[in-house]
């Protein structure tokens, strides 16, 4: 479950039209949705109010030592239009799991975004402000964001700690996402470290005017022409301790037009290392996602396998109706460009449900249940991590947290 | 001042230190790099003990200690590392940072886990060690620098030269860590284990209550095991004392001994392989003195020597000398008294040869192996010397001594041997006070001594080192006043003997027959025939060491023995 100032950071986002799929970070997010969400530890509670559409502040309590806590601003230009009571929250905003990627769109233009004010052109440029101060440790984050152009997002992100060498460090990133493909900056003041990531996307350029969706219904399942095959790669260098990072990666997903069963197939490959990873993604029906990942490392020879779930429970007083419809008329594929939002995350296309079940279980004998919904006004995850080779850990860490948001 | 160093236990018992080893480096924050717990595969110290000098000592006592030592060390110890490491340096870097700053890699900090297995050889240790010692602290042991001179770190990765120095950079700045931090904890949490029994108490209930009652071999464990129970053979007790380390369990017998000093109690316990030196020198005194003493008091010394040989036969020399030294502690007061039994007096006080002959043949069967030429070469000089004593004593003695020594010449290397060795720490044969009695027993003895092979102390090297007499003899007044007492207790103690020097000792084997003589005939006779006697076994004594310092037999220790010779007669004629 997000908390809620990534909520609203992810409302940001996708009010400023800015694509977080659409980048070689989030290559493998809809197996990281499913495969490696986060259990809770302990007892944390949280209260947060998005007090005004510019404005919001959280409050976080917990049980880590004798009690620790944070407590966290966020402000932003741009008014973000979302429902920020926990009663209204819908909570497929608010929990990730597969991940349905849409349509890619055309950067807009930079006319788009300019507008007169006292007959001067003024350009509006989104930012958004956060801090997030730690107790007692004092350890202060920092997010700053900021569209320079419509194909381009800054973001400054840095921590100040006294434990931290040098009492902090900063990192810098420039995205420029045109649709067809995406590149990324990354700048770190810790060690200077310097990376790069890009991303290519196959097929449909929608920078191309001619060019056209095709949405006339695949021949076969693994029709290309419903999915997207993406193709990408990151590079990390330190000249100060003159190590680096290399990966590339692979990925082949459905789109919306497709009409079977969703499904994202991944292949990422760290050359230096010899690390191979595989996954496969599938929403198996419209409350069930399943998924597989296979790790391997050719020098080590050291392999895992991690298979996980993720069931939704809804209750939805039109239940009877959609049981009713055609199943053509269901699965109808929507024409393109008619969500209002790019990204995925705020594109409601069901019910509200009132709960979600994550599990996940490796071969190595670690297993993680998580279960997150909605209980009266509030917001409950509870979760527990298991370790079934180890007879005196089995039970490694149980968590509950509770959010209230007005 | 010396101090023993038993290095052989501590190469036998590395199984704990291996254990420790590994805690001490599993306990502290594992670099990121580490993905594993370290294990101590193997661990060797060596035949090589390391080389320790004495700079300072502040404090000294029986329960405590505080030095400064330089250590070097070039031997061959190794030990082996065995773990797992990242091989990924973007892991281990993003490992320790916050994650909201970091650039989070889709794969690129994907893990990679290589075991690894680190030999560190050829360890040059060189710097200054305070050591301290408090029987009820333990022992503290701090580097007062880094004593690390050179390391040899051969991993699986040396045939990267980046990886190789990497490791032995990293390697070696651990070590440091370990050497200045760990270990002083180490030995002490070692140390208390030992020697503080109440710690050995909690430990040992916290070690049953963990694992069910096993065999232990360990010889640490064993004294410690001791210590709290309270209980245990004598068998097992020897079978830990091989390794003659600081174990609780010598450290209780110190104890004890100590106590023993302040009671009349009979019984002292012995420690073996332990040299008194203070009372050693003491005992000296008592030896210059015992030639004036009384009869009585000798015939006990001659039950003691006897014994002392039997103890020699089976024993080696330095055993014998700790449970003499063990009876001199016992009674500080009665230490004159204890060394009148010395070899000296024994001649001269015996008032008949047979106690001699008895002696000899205890002699024989110890020096069987003893080279033939070494001893006729002594004999032939030392029984010159008997003739010219017996001139002088008695006609009858004289005959006897004769007929003793002639034959084998040997009667000298026996009294010589009966000095350097002591009797077992109880006085197992007591020799009545009356001479009839020692005499049915030197009689019986008779027969065998004749064909006896001489002995020499010069063969045998651990007794040769102690110069000390000399010292000794100069408090010879208070040696007398102290010999009455002596006579109430002799038999209770064994006899002090200590090491000698070579010259000395060549002083004795010619006195001895001389003075036996002359006092077989002072007991019968005159005051002034024994002050007679007395001058001349010194004279004697004198030009037996000035042609044996210039004779080739002693030239290795001439020099001292010229300047022995010179001091020797006062401290009998005194």
């Amino acid at each position: 479950m997000l908390e809620f100032m990534d909520y609203v950071q992810s409302a940001f986002y996708a009010g400023s039209r800015w694509n977080t799929d659409n980048s070689y970070a989030s290559l493998t997010a809809a197996t990281t949705n499913l495969l490696d969400f986060r259990t809770p530890h302990g007892v944390r509670l949280h209260v947060s109010s998005l007090s005004s559409p510019n404005f919001a502040t959280s409050y976080t309590l917990g049980n880590k030592g004798v009690v620790d806590g944070s407590f966290s601003f966020l402000f932003s230009n741009l008014g973000v239009k979302v429902a920020s009571r926990s009663s209204a929250v819908y909570l497929g905003h608010l929990v990730r799991g597969y991940r349905h990627l849409q349509e890619l769109r055309k950067p807009e233009d930079a006319s788009a975004w300019e507008t007169v004010v006292d007959e001067k052109v003024v350009q509006k440029r989104d930012a958004l402000l956060y801090g997030r101060m730690y107790l007692p440790g004092s350890t202060l984050e920092a997010l700053y964001l900021r569209r320079l152009s419509p194909s381009r997002l800054l973001s400054i992100r840095a921590v100040s700690g006294a434990q931290l060498p040098h009492g902090g460090t900063l990192l810098a990133q420039l995205q420029n996402d045109q649709g067809k493909y995406t590149t990324e900056y990354l700048c770190s003041t810790d060690s200077a470290l310097l990376g790069f990531r890009g991303l290519y996307n196959f097929g449909y350029d929608p920078r191309d005017e001619n060019s056209q969706l095709d949405s006339s219904a695949p021949a076969h399942p693994w029709d290309h022409k419903s999915g997207r095959l993406s193709v990408g790669a990151e590079a990390y260098f330190s000249p100060m301790n003159k190590s680096g990072g290399l990966s590339t990666g692979l990925r082949f997903t459905t789109l919306p037009v497709h009409t079977g069963i969703p499904y994202t197939m991944t292949l990422t490959l760290n050359p230096l290392m010899g690390n191979l990873s595989s996954s496969y993604a599938v929403k198996a029906g419209s409350d069930l996602s399943l998924c597989t990942r296979f790790d391997f490392n050719v020098y080590s020879y050291e392999s895992d396998v991690t298979i996980g779930l993720e069931l939704w429970r809804r209750e939805s007083s039109t239940a009877w109706a959609r049981k009713m419809l055609r199943s053509a008329w269901r699965n109808a594929p929507r024409p393109a460009g008619e969500s209002t939002f790019v990204s995925s995350d705020f594109v409601m296309k069901q019910q509200d449900a009132t709960g979600v079940i994550k599990a996940r279980m490796s071969a190595a004998g670690k297993a993680s249940l998580l279960w997150e919904g909605r209980v009266k006004e509030l917001l409950v995850s509870v979760g527990a991590g298991f370790d079934m080779k180890s007879a005196t850990r089995a039970l490694g860490s149980v968590g509950l947290e509770v959010s209230y948001s007005s | 001042m010396a101090f023993n160093f038993n290095w052989s236990p501590l190469i036998a018992d590395t199984e704990r230190v291996r254990a420790m080893l590994t805690t001490a480096l599993n306990k502290s924050p594992k670099p990121p790099i580490i993905v594993d717990d370290i294990l101590v595969n193997e661990l060797n110290l060596g035949p090589t003990p390391p080389d320790l000098e004495i700079l300072e000592i502040g404090d000294l006592a029986e329960d405590r200690f505080r030095g400064i030592f330089k250590m070097s060390y070039t031997g061959d110890a190794y030990l082996t590392l065995k773990t797992r490491v990242q091989a990924n340096p973007l892991n281990t870097y993003l490992s320790t940072k916050p994650s909201f700053a970091s650039p989070q890699p889709l794969a690129a900090s994907s893990g990679l886990t290589i075991p690894l297995q680190i030999t560190l050889s050829d360890i040059r240790l060189s710097g200054f060690v305070i050591l301290v010692f408090s029987k009820q602290k333990g022992v503290t042991l701090v580097f007062r620098n880094d004593p690390i001179e050179s390391l040899k770190v051969s991993s699986t990765f040396d045939a990267i030269p980046f990886v190789r120095e990497y490791l032995q950079r990293t390697i070696e700045n651990q070590l440091r860590v370990l050497f200045m931090e760990d270990l002083p904890a180490i030995i002490h949490k070692l140390s208390l284990r030992m020697f503080n029994p109440e710690y050995q108490a909690l430990e040992d209930i916290r070690s049953q209550a963990a694992e069910a009652v096993q065999p232990r071999v360990d010889p640490f464990v064993d004294s410690s095991a001791e210590a709290v129970g309270g209980e245990r053979t004598p068998a097992d007790g020897d079978v830990t004392e091989t390794y003659a380390s600081f174990s609780q369990k010598n450290l209780l017998r110190l104890a004890a001994l100590s106590e023993s000093q302040r009671t009349l109690s009979l019984f002292t316990p012995g420690i073996r392989d332990t040299v008194y030196r203070a009372w050693a020198t003491t005992a000296d005194r008592g030896q210059g003195m015992s030639g004036y003493s009384t009869p009585n008091p000798r015939i006990a010394t001659l039950s003691r020597l006897n014994s002392s040989f039997d103890r020699s036969a089976t024993l080696s020399s330095t055993a014998s000398i700790t449970s003499g030294t063990g009876s001199h502690i016992t009674r500080p007061s009665l230490v004159s008294n204890a060394s009148a039994p010395t070899t000296y007096a024994l001649g001269s006080g015996r008032p008949r040869p047979h106690a001699q002959r008895k002696r000899k043949h205890r002699v024989v069967n110890l020096r069987k192996t003893a080279v033939e030429n070494d001893a006729s070469d002594a004999v032939s000089q030392s029984s010159g010397y008997d003739d010219s004593a017996s001139a002088s004593g008695s006609r009858r003695s004289k005959e006897t001594s004769k007929s003793i020594t002639d034959p084998s010449n040997h009667l000298p290397s026996a009294l010589r041997e009966g000095e350097v060795c002591t009797p077992p720490r109880s006085p197992k044969k007591i020799v009545g006070f009356t001479t009839d009695k020692a005499d049915g027993l030197a009689s019986s003895s008779t027969p065998s001594r004749r064909p006896i092979t001489p002995l020499h102390k010069v063969i045998q090297p651990p007794e040769d080192d102690d110069p000390t007499p000399r010292a000794s003899m100069v408090l010879p007044a208070k040696e007398n006043e102290k010999r009455p007492q002596r006579q109430h207790l002799p038999r209770m103690q064994t006899l002090p003997s200590r090491p000698k020097g070579e010259l000395y000792r060549s002083h004795s084997e010619v006195k001895l027959p001389d003075l036996s003589n002359a006092f077989n005939e002072g007991s019968t006779g005159g005051i002034l025939e024994q002050a007679w006697m007395m001058k001349m076994a010194s004279e004697i004594a004198r030009r037996v060491a000035e042609e044996k310092s210039g004779g080739e037999r002693w030239r290795r220790t001439s020099e001292g023995g010229a300047s022995a010779g010179g001091d020797a007669p006062p401290a009998y004629a005194s």
